[in-house]
């Protein structure tokens, strides 16, 4: 088995960056980047990476719409919401909408990996 | 994680939001259309949640500041006037510079004007809760869970009303998330909706809908009625991640319709008078063997020989079911306890880990009640004298966080409960010191074995003297313990090793309603002596009495064993007419000869609460009522000698 691809969701090159840092040492491929919710959906669409990482707040299309898009079209996605302190109702919203698990900012590498293999053991 | 590498990042992208930030608000100024609003909340998040990654307190504090405003005014909540666009201006401004600070190294405090440009903002947006209000959702719909009754008082109730399906069993679960799991009130629901996919929900403590608030603590209990195993329920419940600790609580409630029928609720007045009556019906059918006994050696007559046989057996029967609907597991009262102990050990700057064992060991009810305040008396002291600091403890190269066990075990017809902590233990050359200067011990004793000790540390004189605490490091109260577990009919011992810690053992019987005692008779009066301290009793020989420094003691085969006049310790006169026998007993391992006028005979009696003179010191554990209806008082054997 290859190894596991990830499209990663943010409007910022830093967290994007952050992110993909934390998941290439660990092993996965970062096979796309989105910058907005619009872009999210496409990208998956066209890629089917064995995970996404979503922010929620995005220009064109936030995450959460994006999360309901992509489970609309594909109910096996496994998404994992990235989110910042206090907006736990957006969370509870995202989920809700199909994502899988999520994580808050500021970002531990582990329990974001700890969220990944949850996600991907759904 | 290596932030430096991402400073730069930071600024760059910080740098192009601010500058949309100011284009946002100036074209906001220029034309009031609210679309600029979400521009400027989505930036000012992005930089929030960059700040947060980069551990820039000050940046994230002041653009979640900024945020909140934001969004009050995304939901029209506060209108976007000329006072509001001038603060978020100066907000933008503080912004800038905040991540400017933040990047060379200079971010750690906040400036005076950024604090007041913070309370600017927070009482701007004088709605603290409208964010909330309006952004969250009805939470008891959100994962399609009916509305709930919010308590388990409700729970047999529900569960009378017909649950058809047997394989269905109720379960209480409580769980705990990781102390340090982010949006625990999310990750809650997370479980929660785990739970409903393989189960119907009874019941839910705390409301669902306290989750989100700050006071949710991530600890909660959720009733639930399943066919799924426990196993698989749990590694379900952790599928949903952070979850810390799952626990299975007893479902004390009916399980089903059928069970339900099989339970009736009894005033408990009601059964403490069943076995009153049942102690009755023992002592008299005691009464009836030996009048039978007495006729059949006369006449033979087999017949009644055989009715009293059959009769006593179905007392003895009736008496032990009497019992054992009383006995209810220790847990009842063990379970109060590790709040206790968190909340003291706190309070004392302790830290402890607390484990119970032997829960579903069973004690009569009266006796489990009378047990509770014994309990917090050792745990307490345990935790305040027993368990060192932790700086203390890794001095003295032990694990830090100490560790205090309550326990319960069978241990033939009697159980134990003890309370054993890895601390200090007791300083017995303190203790020794101190008896010594208050004439407690005689001056030629040099160690004091266990038993010793813990004699010492209950004399009520001893253990009252404050100052003992600092230096022995216990003391205070145990008399109270020792003479409370007496009252039971029980013991307590004492196992101490220095700087190992220290075990109570509280040996107790099963129940106390009904003890074998020896009866005698002092003066006009008839005493019971609980049969379980007897060892024998035997003829009164005054040549063998002898006086050692000022005690008189008795010598029997080759043991000198204290020898205690029962008339003149009960304050009768003692006169010429001595006793004629002498009861051996022994307490706490020690012999003493106990000098009574005559012996009556050995027989169970029903043991009746007896409060004594009002805060007089007692020489009885309990009164009862003899078969010819005169009383008798139960005499404390641990107290007496």
């Amino acid at each position: 088995m290859g190894s596991r691809t990830v499209l990663i969701c943010d409007d910022a090159i830093f967290m994007r960056t952050m992110v993909g840092d934390i998941l290439q040492a660990a092993g996965f491929e970062i096979v796309g980047e989105a910058e907005t919710g619009v872009q999210a959906v496409e990208r998956y669409l066209q890629l089917r990476p064995d995970l996404v990482t979503m922010d929620i707040v995005m220009p064109d299309m936030g995450g959460i719409d994006a999360v309901r898009e992509i489970t609309k079209q594909d109910p096996g996605a496994r998404i994992l919401m990235c989110s910042a302190m206090g907006q736990q109702a957006l969370v509870v919203e995202a989920i809700q909408a199909g994502a899988k698990d999520f994580v808050v900012k500021p970002f531990q590498p582990s329990r974001v990996l700890e969220a990944v293999n949850r996600v991907l053991a759904a | 994680m290596d932030l430096a590498k991402y400073a730069e990042l930071f600024r760059t992208e910080s740098r192009e939001h601010l500058a949309e930030i100011d284009t946002a608000l100036l074209s906001l100024e220029r034309d009031g259309d609210a679309a600029h609003i979400a521009v400027l909340f989505r930036s000012t998040h992005t930089i929030k949640g960059m700040a947060a990654s980069m551990g820039y307190s000050g940046v994230e504090q002041l653009s979640h500041a900024l945020e909140t405003l934001l969004d009050v005014m995304r939901v029209g909540a506060r209108a976007h006037d000329p006072d509001a666009i001038a603060l978020l201006f100066d907000g933008s401004d503080a912004l800038s510079q905040s991540v400017n600070d933040a990047v060379a190294g200079r971010g750690s405090m906040l400036s005076p004007a950024v604090v007041a440009l913070l309370e600017r903002l927070s009482s701007a947006v004088d709605l603290p809760t409208a964010v909330q209000t309006v952004a969250v959702p009805d939470n008891n719909h959100i994962f399609g869970a009916p509305m709930l009754p919010q308590d388990f008082g409700n729970l047999e109730l529900r569960d009378t009303v017909g649950q058809p399906d047997t394989s269905v069993a109720e379960k209480i679960v409580e769980i705990r998330l990781a102390p340090d799991a982010s949006l625990k009130g999310v990750r809650a629901l997370m479980v929660l909706a785990r739970i409903e996919a393989m189960s119907t929900v009874r019941s839910i403590v705390p409301p669902q809908h306290t989750w989100n608030d700050d006071t949710f603590d991530g600890t909660f209990t959720i009733a639930f009625g399943t066919s799924k195993a426990d196993d698989a329920i749990e590694s379900s419940i952790r599928g949903a991640g952070d979850v810390a600790r799952v626990t299975f609580r007893a479902a004390t409630v009916a399980r089903s319709e059928r069970e339900t029928l099989r339970h009736v609720r009894i005033d408990l007045r009601r059964l403490d008078t069943l076995l009153d009556l049942v102690g009755e019906l023992v002592i008299t059918r005691d009464r009836l063997v030996r009048t039978a006994d007495g006729l059949t050696e006369n006449g033979a007559d087999r017949v009644l020989a055989g009715v009293v046989h059959d009769t006593s057996r179905l007392v003895s029967a009736l008496q032990e079911e009497v019992l054992r609907t009383r006995m209810v597991p220790v847990g009842q009262v063990f379970d109060r306890f590790p709040r206790l102990v968190r909340d003291v050990a706190r309070d004392l700057g302790k830290d402890i880990t607390f484990v119970t064992e032997g829960r579903e060991i069973e004690l009569d009810r009266s006796l489990l009640d009378a047990i509770g305040d014994p309990i917090v008396h050792l745990l307490r002291n345990a935790i305040d004298h027993g368990v060192e600091s932790p700086d203390t403890r890794r001095r003295a190269g032990k694990h830090p966080k100490g560790r205090l066990i309550l326990r319960a075990a069978r241990d033939r017809a009697a159980v134990v409960v003890q309370v054993e902590d890895d601390g200090g233990g007791i300083n017995r050359d303190a203790v020794l010191k101190r008896a010594h200067s208050q004439g407690l011990v005689d001056a030629d004793i040099t160690t004091l074995s266990d038993e010793a000790l813990l004699k010492v540390l209950s004399k009520s004189g001893f253990s009252t003297a404050a100052a003992v605490t600092s230096i022995s490091g216990r003391g205070v109260g145990i008399d109270v313990v020792a003479s409370r577990v007496r009252a039971l009919g029980g013991a307590l011992e004492l196992q101490s090793v220095l700087g190992r810690g220290t075990m109570f053992t509280l040996r107790l019987p099963v129940t106390l309603a009904i003890v074998r005692a020896l009866l005698v008779r002092i003066g006009t009066e008839t005493y019971a002596l609980p049969a379980a301290h007897v060892i024998e009793a035997l003829e009164y020989d005054p040549s063998a009495v002898a006086t050692l420094r000022g005690q008189e003691t008795v010598t029997l085969r080759d043991d000198v064993v204290p020898l205690l006049r029962l008339r003149s310790r009960f304050g009768l006169d003692a006169h010429s007419d001595e006793g004629t026998h002498l009861v051996m007993v022994e307490t706490g391992g020690h012999h003493t000869a106990l000098q009574v006028d005559s012996l009556i005979g050995q027989q169970d009696v029903v043991v009746k609460p007896y409060d004594g003179v009002h805060g007089a010191e007692t020489l009885f554990t309990g009164a009862t009522i003899l078969g010819d209806g005169t009383p008798a008082l139960i005499v404390d054997l641990g107290g007496l000698t």
